[in-house]
């Protein structure tokens, strides 16, 4: 009797899967993923996930020039820039989501809104002091003081329907000011922007799914997505056997690289998102022992950095990073050549450990790793052992991502070393650099160095303010010679993100350096790419 | 003793728990003379030798960053057995003397001990451990006082419930009859009489609370590393499935074999001294 | 009849105090942790400002007992506050994310006693026969691995090397979902009359059922054969042995029906630990449902939103128990009796 029911079940589950196989994917649908949790209300946005839906479903005034440097216009039609004051030209009829014409009042009110709800990247734009619609077409910032990365923050203030946020506004009791949750409610379910794709449902934990919008201001390629399916959460070893079934189109950056290289075997694509982000192994300045200078370059010189990039790499010609040269990445501002590449040097790492005024043997070097990142507790692992090498203890600590940002605000709580991987959210060196190594906000989730630095405060301070691109390199290189000499992160390697993919997509840019935006996840704008059914 | 142990080795079953269990604990004991490299179970990485299928003389493959696997669950074999004991050390005692109290004065002290008992018997024992683990940072220890939270209830209501029947029986009634002090009641008269049931659950305990940790460990609430832990095991590698199944099958089998020894054991333990279930 | 509601009441009544209980515990868990929620609620650029408003608002700065107070009067209004991890109020998550737990419990539940209790009756049936052996063995053997064990097993053998099943999810996602009725998505489909959903779920929701219920089905097992093989010391039993009853009469109607309580006693609690277990399984397959919000929200200290799972898992528990406890009643009268003086 129970064998029989054991056959039955095995035809049952046989003829259901048969049933449930026949259907492989409905034309023109994208399906990628990414990590725990997306959120489309781009004011709250801050990572990855939340920058590739807040870049589809949303435009910006302007937007990163395709293979070069620079900007192009894209809500504007043109700009100018005197001083402090920036005044935009609009594009006109260009309609939001709701059918809405876009105007410069929504400007206006997006800007105001990422800067009173605070949240995601509204320190951005703590530099405006007032912003204006002169009139339907026409917008003016005006700062307090010169910036030369302003533009390029810009990236950043998505455009929202005024109109369509007015009349979904909630107002509790408490709430006497007159925005009310400045459509928070409404936002976190809903789309309303001008972007190539429009929200039809959200489900935070599961996915997010969107259609194209007919009605978008440029000519969108009819092979680009119809529908696309942003699922989250899902692990690993589910996202590598949904791609090699074909069920599934592009893969998070997240993947393992052991992972990427069986999927890479199997026949998918990889696709590379050069960028300006590097990996930092952050060392807490303001703590005994790495208050001391030697004893950092005593561990920056005994981190094998050999080691690491071959835990990244992937093929033969496709790595997860490469070599690092100092604190600032390849094709950035600044940057060191590539001659000059960072390697392991155990003389002088022993050489400075004997300088340092503290003995190895009285402290014992807390490394953490941030629990969602597992790649880190590898390298974590590395460190011990190498630090071990010359003699310096050390245990390993996991730290999930919300307790790590709320214990580096103090430095005696903040771990001896900290590994975090920073982008510049705009493109710019300022927005890579700045809030990880000026004194004045030290004790952030960027900045556990806790730095007080006069000359790097003051480099920074230059490349924020000069006026031409000559005088910007200037300053940041010196910056980045400075921040080589008193070593306060290891400049673990330069990061590429690497996603895998089946051969039914064409990313033109994430494939072609040529297309490619030189900003995090603007490589993911869906209607660029191309579903080959 | 000598009948127990008799008992125990004449039929397969409970020979096969005796056997598996003896596995487990020696080699938990004599890790450093069994394992092929015990400097593995620390902090060790060796990239030229990374994930890499079971091969002599890494028999059961290596680990992502080149650690030998066998080792590695050997040791952990260390951490889990030497956890379960802290926590039944811990959390008997205290269960078991809630519930004699509880069980023997009755009235207000029965009624507010139980409730409190019962509130932590209505959250599922993994969530009440994972609500704590998850507040605390993760180590052995506070691994150690989340389970025993999660764990002495359990004594508390088997206790209590074994008191109950016990305080009818007469010679609870003589010793009160001639004058004796309640603490001499509970502990000297009762107590013995719930050895048997305590025992046998403790041995049928030692394997669930190892399969408790793991499951804690599993979901990234457990001891940290290098300290090798059969349930981050299974957890890390899930992300490398199907490629590389060593890192997922022989830690999983690891947990299961001994979960099983101790269940063997403490079920033929159960059978010969007669406790409950 | 009357003395079930009494009974009824009664339990609901020690439940709630209960539940009380639990929300005290668990809030006082979540409030003397260290760290600050307000901080770690902000994220990592606010600013001090920002922090000492939300600590205002949130009433962090009064005593822990005021605030549970606060606590309560905001639990009473339906309001849980808002979770850190998807910026939403707790209550639409937990409605969002319950059902697909409760379908996979409830499945899981429906193959322990499909698989348990028939297996325990072969098992009696054959007392130290090679089939009791066998049953005995794999009873243990179920009850001996954690269920993300058995997860992962299941995955790698059904999924992965023989893809005879989806690995994750509830459902393929080019099917349009039936309308949000129940939330349970095998029962929408059938009232939406969808047959191709239905099946497309039922063969999603298959294997991690399968894995959340093996060791419930070892322990049904177990416990349906040891108290078969106490009923069939009884002298009823005998007797009816003696009078020639066929052995599958005897195990179906005479032996079977006193068994069943005690049995239920424990699949009642062990349906209730799967609430628990859930937590492991919804991990594995990506289910996208309150365990797997359990667990993310506890590795990212999201303090409303764990006390908020934490009280309806718990709040469920003591459903199930109240509904095993009706069951027996049912079955058994005399219980009823016992326990309702």
């Amino acid at each position: 009797m129970n064998l029989n029911h054991f056959k039955l079940a095995i035809i049952a589950a046989t003829a259901l899967s048969s049933i449930a196989i026949t259907h492989v994917h409905a034309e023109g649908v994208l399906r990628l993923n990414e990590v725990a949790v997306g959120e489309i209300d781009p004011a709250k946005a801050s990572d990855y996930a939340d920058s590739i839906l807040m870049f589809n479903i949303y435009d910006t005034l302007v937007v990163p020039n395709q293979g070069r440097g620079g900007f192009a216009a894209h809500l504007a039609t043109s700009f100018e820039v005197q001083d402090k004051v920036f005044t935009f030209t609009l594009r006109e009829g260009v309609k939001f989501h709701s059918g809405n014409i876009m105007s410069a009042e929504d400007v206006v009110f997006s800007l105001n809104r990422l800067k009173s709800m605070g949240l995601g990247l509204s320190y951005l734009f703590g530099d405006v002091e007032t912003i204006e619609a002169t009139d339907a077409n026409t917008v003016k910032f005006t700062l307090n003081k010169p910036s030369a990365s302003f533009i390029a923050s810009l990236v950043r203030l998505p455009i929202i329907d005024k109109k369509a946020i007015m009349a979904n506004i909630v107002k509790s009791d408490e709430d006497k000011d007159d925005m009310g949750d400045w459509g928070e409610k409404y936002l976190s379910t809903n789309s309303a922007g001008t972007g190539a794709y429009k929200v039809t449902s959200h489900n935070p934990q599961d996915e997010t799914v969107m259609q194209k919008n007919p009605n978008y201001f440029l000519d969108i390629d009819k092979a680009a997505p119809s529908e696309v399916r942003l699922r989250y959460g899902l692990e690993a070893a589910t996202v590598r056997t949904l791609i090699s079934q074909n069920k599934h189109d592009i893969s998070s950056q997240w993947l393992p690289p052991e992972v990427l290289k069986a999927l890479a075997k199997g026949g998918s694509q990889l696709l590379v998102e050069k960028g300006t982000q590097e990996f930092y192994i952050k060392m807490n300045t303001a703590k005994a022992p790495l208050d001391d200078v030697h004893c950092r370059l005593a561990l920056s010189n005994a981190f094998d950095y050999n080691s690491v990039l071959k835990l990244v790499s992937i093929t033969d010609d496709v790595a997860m990073g490469s070599a690092a040269t100092g604190a600032i990445p390849s094709g950035m501002l600044g940057e060191k050549p590539e001659s000059e590449k960072l390697v392991r040097n155990l003389d002088a790492a022993k050489k400075h450990l004997s300088a340092c005024k503290y003995d190895p043997k009285d402290f014992e070097i807390n490394i953490s790793w941030i629990s969602e990142v597992p790649l880190e507790e590898r390298f974590a692992l590395l460190m011990q052992a190498n630090f071990a090498e010359i003699g310096v203890k050390s245990k390993i600590t996991k730290m999930p991502w919300a307790l790590f940002a709320e214990q580096v605000s103090k430095a005696e709580n903040t771990p001896h070393i900290s590994q975090l991987f920073v982008n510049a959210v705009t493109g710019d060196p300022d927005t890579l650099l700045f809030g990880q190594y000026h004194s004045s906000v030290s004790g952030t989730w960027q900045s556990p160095e806790h730095l007080k630095d006069a000359i790097v405060d003051q480099a920074l301070e230059q490349g924020r303010s000069a006026s031409t691109i000559k005088l910007r390199e200037a300053a940041y290189s010196k910056l980045n010679e400075r921040l080589i000499e008193i070593a306060p992160s290891i400049y673990g390697y330069n990061v590429q993100a690497v996603f895998a993919a089946s051969n039914r997509v064409k990313v033109p840019a994430l494939s072609d350096p040529e297309k490619s935006f030189g900003l995090e996840g603007m490589g993911f704008t869906f209607r660029l790419m191309q579903i080959n059914e | 003793m000598k009948k127990i142990f008799y008992q125990l080795t004449s039929n397969p079953m409970s020979l096969l728990g005796v056997i598996l269990v003896s596995i487990v604990i020696l080699s938990a004991i004599f890790a450093d003379f069994i394992t092929p490299f015990p400097e593995h179970r620390g902090a060790i990485v060796d990239f030229s030798n990374f994930n890499q299928p079971p091969h002599w003389p890494n028999i059961f493959g290596t680990d992502l960053v080149g650690r030998d696997l066998f080792t590695r669950i050997i040791y952990a074999y260390r951490i889990s057995l030497i956890l379960g004991f802290v926590v039944l050390v811990i959390s008997v005692p205290i269960g078991v003397s809630i519930g004699l109290v509880a069980g023997y004065m009755g009235g207000w002290t029965e009624t507010i001990l139980m409730r409190i008992t019962d509130v932590f018997l209505s959250i599922p024992p993994l969530v009440l451990a994972m609500s704590v683990m998850g507040l605390l940072e993760p180590s052995l220890f506070n691994g150690m006082m989340a389970v025993t939270i999660m764990w002495w209830p359990w004594y508390t209501r088997l206790v209590y419930n074994l008191t109950r029947s016990e305080t009818q029986e007469g010679y609870v009634l003589a010793a009160e009859i001639i004058g004796a002090s309640k603490f001499h009641i509970i502990f000297r008269e009762i107590l013995p009489n719930c050895w048997a049931s305590i025992i046998t659950k403790m041995a049928l305990d030692l394997g669930f609370v190892i399969l408790i940790a793991a499951s804690l460990s599993f979901l990234g609430l457990g001891v940290q590393a290098p300290t090798p832990d059969l349930g981050s095991m299974v957890a890390e590698g899930g992300n490398y499935l199907p490629d590389s199944w060593w890192l997922v099958i022989f830690p999983a089998l690891a947990i299961l074999i001994a979960v099983f020894g101790f269940n063997l054991l403490g079920d033929a333990l159960r059978e010969i001294l007669g406790g409950e279930e | 009849m009357n003395s079930v509601v009494k009974m009824l009441l009664k339990r609901i009544g020690t439940s709630l105090v209960v539940l009380i209980g639990v929300s005290m515990l668990i809030f006082t868990i979540a409030r003397v942790i260290p760290g600050d929620p307000a901080r770690i609620a902000l994220g990592p650029n606010a600013s001090i400002e920002q922090i000492d408003k939300l600590r205002e608002r949130l009433h962090l700065n009064d005593n822990i007992i005021t605030q549970y107070g606060y606590f309560i009067k905001d639990l009473s209004n339906g309001n849980l506050g808002i979770s850190l991890y998807t910026n939403r109020p707790v209550t639409t998550d937990i409605a969002q994310f319950l059902p697909a737990t409760l379908e996979l419990v409830i499945f899981a539940g429906f193959f322990m006693v499909a698989f348990g209790i028939p297996l325990g009756i072969i098992a009696a049936k054959y007392k130290d026969k090679w089939q009791d052996h066998s049953v005995r063995i794999l009873a243990l053997l179920t009850v001996s691995a954690p269920s993300f064990v058995w997860a992962v097993i299941l995955m790698l053998l059904f999924a992965f090397f023989l893809p005879l099943f989806p690995v994750a999810g509830r459902i393929d996602d080019q099917l349009l979902l039936p309308d949000n009725i129940t939330g349970f998505l095998t029962v929408d489909a059938l009232i939406d009359g969808n047959f191709t959903v239905f099946v497309n779920a039922i063969w999603h929701i298959l294997l991690p059922a399968f894995a959340l219920s093996l060791s419930g089905i070892g322990q049904a097992a177990r416990l349906t054969r040891a108290n078969m093989v106490e009923t069939y010391k009884k002298p009823y039993i005998e007797m009816a042995q003696a009078f020639g009853f066929s052995a599958k009469r005897i195990a179906t109607k005479y032996a079977f029906k006193p068994s069943l309580i005690p049995s239920l006693t424990i699949i009642g609690l062990d349906f209730a630990a799967m609430l628990g277990n859930a937590f492991l399984v919804e991990a594995v397959f990506a289910w996208p449902g309150l365990s797997r919000y359990g667990v993310q929200v506890i590795l990212r200290k999201d303090l409303n939103a764990i006390v908020g799972t934490v009280l309806v898992i718990s709040a469920m528990f003591l459903v199930v128990n109240i509904i095993v406890d009706l069951l027996i009643t049912y079955i058994n009268p005399r219980i009823r009796l016992a326990k309702g003086q």
